[in-house]
């Protein structure tokens, strides 16, 4: 019984680590931005296809296919940024880019649909069968890899935030973009910048998900809706809260599959997501946004 | 004319003259009368009565997000919850279909209304991704609670709604294509004049406020919350009655048809429409619904219209088809814009 319950524990782990991923970069355009990019979901998922067709490709080479989807992912950041918040962000109204971009997302998906199809991919990596034991406790290698790449892309996400001239910055246009402005930083710049970073880590889980997640067009919605309410639980723009967000709802899923129901994970969590927007709106840590609460 | 403010300058540019308002709804009544007897294919026949459902799905959309300004991203489950909410009451509890239409359209206002209660603390986007996991839930549990809704299995052979016998007239059967598109069309056109008297009443000057600045409007003594919560209620009250229409059009349901991307769908109308008029979603709503059908033979490129002509309409045309039709009457007409 205590091992199905550590197992379920790190299989939590492991899911709740791919969603940390995915939210991250939704909470870095908020933090920025206070804006949402729907289309992310979609770009999760043309970089699990990027890393599936290049890994493919070089027979078996994961680490290229991962490369790939984080190129993927950054130029899409970069053309999503330049093609929709951009125009908008001179009309300055806050809900038009989020409709925009769910057009978006429905043209990428159903391109997607279109060339590649409903029937799911099998993305097997050299990684996927080697299995490690502890006891009666298993992990795939590819399990810890997407534990060792989330955690290391938070990592550095954190020391970049905290301790390089780019990152003050981009906390400083997220603090008051026109002040920042007048100390010389270009704030359209480190927009485009936010969405460049954002999106290749979109690419980059999309890279991780794919071999553990069923890989459809649909993989990245599937994540998205859970990503959102992550963000919402850990609090927008918040990154400790999403992070904690994250790895809370992975546990909730995989006890949720184990003791009750793999149908009622959504329920549970958007349960959890209504609970705290009607307790708790600001997230698990409070950083009070006034335009929203 | 430089002395109207925006919003006021925006009302007078809404719609058109009210002299003329109740002939154009006698007008629009007549091409309802007309349209299936031009019509006789029963595909495209089909085709209008998802017309009306969508118009109908659209203009109440509209009230909410157009009117109020709140994104509500979970209309498809107001949608289900009418569709499987009134034909489980009929088959489960044997009601007469009528009583299960109104209990369905009520159970919608009223979870609608029970939404409004996160519209009250939240707004922008908070309230839109908070809508969208009730769209979420909704449709989860359509999907799991196997015992009542078969789940993904379906529910099949949902009879049309009762005959009507009226003495000395003819029977009027629903089964046939063209007398169901004059209940829903027709509903749908009450459905229109009702929402059209209230965002021309004080309603629609009181949703405006709100939209507009929520704490001027308080400052007016206007109680936003509850505002917000009748225009959510009245809004999914319009989805939930589409829905009851939907379930015996169609005699099937399965949960995939109430899917969130439905929700992204009917906010492609009314953008594509024009959001914040509430003649621009029913063109949106047509437009939406017939240009796909041509299309039909190139796949899954149908939806792709969808995206495309949400995100281009709101990068170009914000102010959707009722503004490409003030641009061309400028264009055409610009004596008549002087006056």
């Amino acid at each position: 019984m205590s091992s199905i319950v550590l197992q379920q524990a790190i299989n939590g782990i492991v899911v709740g680590s791919l969603y940390v991923l995915v939210a991250l970069g939704l909470t870095l355009i908020y933090g920025v931005l206070v804006q949402i990019n729907f289309a992310h979901a979609d770009i999760v998922t043309l970089g699990a296809f990027a890393a599936y067709g290049v890994t493919h490709l070089l027979s078996g080479n994961y680490l290229a296919g991962i490369a790939a989807a984080l190129a993927l992912g950054a130029a899409l950041g970069w053309l999503i940024n330049a093609g929709i918040f951009a125009p908008l962000r001179e009309r300055g109204s806050e809900l038009l880019p989020l409709i925009a971009t769910i057009g978006v997302s429905i043209m990428l998906q159903n391109a997607m649909l279109a060339l590649l199809g409903p029937i799911p991919y099998a993305f097997d990596t050299p990684y996927s069968n080697q299995v490690i034991r502890f006891g009666p406790l298993f992990l795939t290698v590819q399990n810890v890899l997407i534990i060792l790449v989330s955690g290391v892309s938070i990592t550095l996400l954190y020391v970049f935030m905290k301790f390089t001239f780019l990152g003050k910055a981009l906390r400083a246009v997220s603090q008051d973009r026109e002040t920042a402005g007048l100390m010389g930083i270009n704030p359209n710049y480190l927009i485009m910048l936010t969405f460049v970073i954002a999106s290749a880590l979109a690419g980059l889980s999309g890279a991780m998900l794919g071999p553990v997640l069923v890989l459809t067009p649909f993989a990245g919605t599937s994540v998205i809706v859970k990503a959102f309410a992550i963000v919402i639980i850990g609090g927008f723009g918040n990154v400790e809260g999403t992070i904690l967000a994250g790895l809370l709802v992975g546990l909730i899923e995989s006890f949720t599959t184990q003791f009750l129901d793999p149908g009622l994970i959504d329920i549970v969590v958007f349960a959890l997501l209504l609970l705290t927007l009607a307790i708790r709106p600001t997230g698990l840590i409070a950083e009070r946004r006034e335009e929203n609460v | 004319m430089s002395e109207v403010s925006p919003l006021a300058a925006q009302s007078k540019e809404r719609g058109f003259p009210p002299i003329s308002r109740r002939a154009w709804f006698l007008i629009a009544a007549v091409i309802i009368a007309v349209l299936p007897l031009v019509v006789k294919d029963s595909y495209w026949r089909t085709n209008l009565i998802v017309c009306a459902l969508n118009v109908q799905l659209a203009i109440g959309l509209d009230f909410v997000v157009g009117y109020a300004g709140q994104l509500n991203l979970g209309q498809s489950a107001f949608y289900g919850l009418g569709a499987y909410g009134s034909t489980l009451l009929v088959l489960k509890l044997g009601l007469p279909f009528w009583t299960a239409f109104a209990i369905g359209t009520l159970m919608a206002g009223v979870a609608g209304a029970l939404l409004s209660f996160f519209a009250v603390r939240l707004r922008g986007h908070y309230l839109a991704i908070a809508s969208l996991g009730f769209a979420v839930i909704i449709y989860q549990i359509l999907l799991n609670w196997i015992s009542m809704t078969q789940g993904p299995l379906g529910i099949y052979g949902i009879a049309p709604p009762p005959v009507v016998a009226l003495p000395g007239l003819p029977q009027i059967v629903f089964s046939d294509l063209r007398n169901l598109f004059y209940l829903t069309a027709g509903f749908t056109l009450i459905v229109y004049i009702l929402l059209d008297q209230m965002v021309r009443s004080p309603i629609g000057e009181t949703l405006t406020a709100i939209r507009e600045d929520e704490v001027s409007a308080a400052s007016l003594g206007i109680d936003a919350a509850k505002w917000k919560a009748f225009a959510f209620a009245v809004s999914s009250a319009a989805a939930g009655a589409a829905g009851c229409f939907y379930a015996p059009f169609v005699g099937t349901l399965v949960p995939d048809a109430f899917f969130v991307t439905e929700s992204f769908m009917i906010l492609a109308m009314v953008i594509v429409g024009g959001m914040g008029t509430l003649v621009g979603p029913v063109f949106g709503a047509i437009l939406l619904t017939v240009l796909p059908e041509f299309l039909r033979s190139i796949g899954d490129l149908r939806l792709i219209v969808y995206g495309a002509s949400l995100t281009l309409a709101v990068l170009f045309m914000p102010g959707g088809i009722v503004e490409a039709f003030h641009l061309l009457r400028r264009r055409l007409f610009p004596e008549r814009e002087m006056q």
